[in-house]
């Protein structure tokens, strides 16, 4: 099949040595950026772009992309650890996952979610590269009413799906939409909404609006709630890696459905975190024993880590074939494409066919390697047990499980 | 929130601050589309006209927020929104940043950063002088080693540099 061939294209173009070593690079960045409260997957992300101009293309997207993945996993080992969720999407694995840490078993707890997280990106990476060939010919078909019947769709579900107030997030998308009229409009010519400041004649940079609303936003937010730790020490032994390995098998039930949600999720503009809540609801209501979700429950970890991963990855799916970001993270992805001369879409299909399969594959073998990387440095740093690092003035709180 | 942090800024005040900048954002977008013609032409949209209804979406759904922030008064009054300590947080925080950011605009980027970081370790984080302004400085001479030669991007730079003799 030609999306086969493409994906063998991409693995040759992503598995060279150089390539390989920015996985590596980019995956303990992310796990570092994600373990840390206030920094999450999309601030991240947003932080090293600035510094991917310098690269080509593919080698940003190799970096930017580990770092995605690093960070998601970073975010979950706090919500194990610390139950302080570093993303919003790993809050359904505090659930079950902090009482895992606290009766002694944090070993286990990380590595079904770094096992169920590699699963579910691998299923999202498989499913989009298989998928996006057709999505992208149907995509082709498309003209102004149908792209804005997409965005319509996206919108209306945000305002339905989202928590908040309908009217707050109707003010957010408009402002949005009012910032990109800021500037010279593209089809007349005319400098609009800049009141005479010549600063605004080129628009709001999107990387400052991205900086200035996810990452100062964030960190005042952070401040805000007050920064207090109280960690559980996790000693990670290979030994009990593998035989969790050998346990996993088990749930092969709650891995495949999650993965169906989260692939679904990060289609339609549900994205990571309701995916997760989803699967983690699901799979307590098709569990066979549903008692002892909450307290320690290896599929309330498991089911919840897959569908964020699996969503992770497939909300790249809209981004790339039809310009629709899925997820907060894919936005700023988008707007990194957009900055090195990619606009997503159908046309990327047509006109960087390598690079789209040169971002494929790097996913696959970044979520193979996020695990292995987490797994080696405490692996080296072991008998020494591994505690968290805990921000700000060095102080460091752990409780003993 | 816990209850014991005093509250300084209550949920309700809070919801009509917020409908109430919105309805000024909307305002101040729907006065900038005026400059131009909001109609419809033979060549599709004007100028004015999607910046238009997009201020005057923004200023019906503030007057949405207003609305409910009002029906909702009863029980959002007694929320906090902000409590004192955590007003005290985020301004140790903002405070400094503010300031760095205004100073650089009269010092330079590298030296802000430096009176920045050796200000916020000597004075928030209480670290002892000799080892604040180390660090601060290295990482001031790192940044722009980076920017400067590596990346090759030249950041704003203040009275030191041309003093200096850097440009």
């Amino acid at each position: 099949m030609d999306n086969i061939a493409s994906l063998m294209h991409g693995f040759s173009v992503a598995l060279t040595m150089h390539h390989v070593l920015l996985m590596m690079l980019g995956v303990l960045l992310g796990i570092l950026v994600g373990v840390l409260p206030g920094l999450g997957a999309p601030n991240g992300v947003t932080l090293l772009m600035p510094l991917t101009f310098s690269m080509d293309p593919i080698s940003a997207i190799i970096l930017l992309t580990s770092m995605y993945w690093g960070a998601l996993f970073g975010g979950s080992t706090t919500s194990i650890l610390f139950n302080i969720p570093g993303e919003p999407s790993s809050v359904a694995t505090t659930f079950d996952g902090h009482p895992m840490a606290k009766q002694g078993r944090a070993t286990e707890a990380l590595t079904y979610a770094f096992l169920s997280a590699g699963f579910g990106a691998l299923a999202g990476v498989v499913l989009i590269t298989l998928l996006s060939g057709w999505v992208a010919k149907f995509a082709l078909r498309f003209s102004s009413p149908e792209f804005f019947a997409v965005y319509f769709l996206a919108f209306a579900s945000f305002i339905g799906l989202g928590g908040a107030s309908p009217f707050k997030t109707v003010i957010s998308i408009m402002l949005g939409f009012a910032f990109t009229a800021v500037g010279m409009d593209t089809v007349s010519g005319n400098v609009r909404l800049t009141y005479g400041f010549d600063e605004l004649l080129r628009g709001i940079s999107f990387l400052v609006a991205v900086i200035g609303l996810f990452g100062i936003g964030e960190l005042l937010l952070t401040m805000e709630e007050g920064l207090r730790f109280e960690g559980v020490k996790a000693r990670v032994s290979p030994r009990k890696v593998f035989e969790t390995l050998l346990t996993l098998p088990r749930y092969w039930v709650t891995l495949l459905r999650s993965a169906l949600i989260g692939c679904w999720m990060g289609i339609t503009p549900g994205g990571p975190t309701a995916a997760s809540f989803m699967s983690y609801g699901l799979a307590k209501r098709f569990a066979r024993r549903p008692e002892g979700f909450g307290q320690g429950r290896e599929e309330g970890v498991i089911a919840p880590e897959t569908a964020d991963h699996a969503a992770g990855s497939s909300a790249i799916l809209p981004m790339l074939a039809l310009g629709i970001p899925g997820s907060a993270t894919a936005a700023v992805m988008m707007g990194g494409l957009m900055i090195w001369g990619l606009t997503p879409g159908p046309m990327l299909f047509i006109e960087a066919e390598g690079l789209r399969s040169g971002a494929s594959s790097p996913r696959c073998t970044s979520a193979m390697s996020s695990p292995w990387c987490l797994c080696s440095p405490p692996c080296r740093c072991s008998p020494p047990s591994c505690a968290c690092p805990s921000p700000s003035s060095g102080r460091s709180s752990s409780s003993s499980a | 929130m816990s209850t014991n942090e005093r509250s300084l800024i209550s949920r309700f005040a809070m919801e009509v601050v917020t409908g109430c900048i919105a309805l000024l954002a909307g305002i101040v977008v729907v006065l900038g589309a005026l400059e131009y013609e909001i109609g419809w032409d033979e060549a599709g949209p004007q100028p004015g006209y999607f910046p238009f209804y997009v201020g005057l979406i923004i200023i019906v759904a503030s007057l949405g927020v207003l609305v409910q922030g009002f029906l909702n008064r009863s029980r959002t009054t007694g929320e906090a929104f902000l409590t004192r300590e955590g007003f005290k947080r985020v301004m140790a925080f903002f405070l400094p940043l503010a300031a760095f950011t205004a100073g650089s605009y009269v010092l330079g980027l590298y030296v802000g950063t430096f009176v920045y970081l050796a200000g916020v370790m000597i004075f928030q984080g209480g670290y002892r002088w000799p080892f604040a302004l180390t660090v601060a400085g290295g990482i001031t001479v790192f940044f722009f080693v980076l920017f400067e030669r590596w990346f090759q991007v030249p950041l704003l730079k203040g009275p030191l540099e041309a003093f200096l003799g850097i440009y």
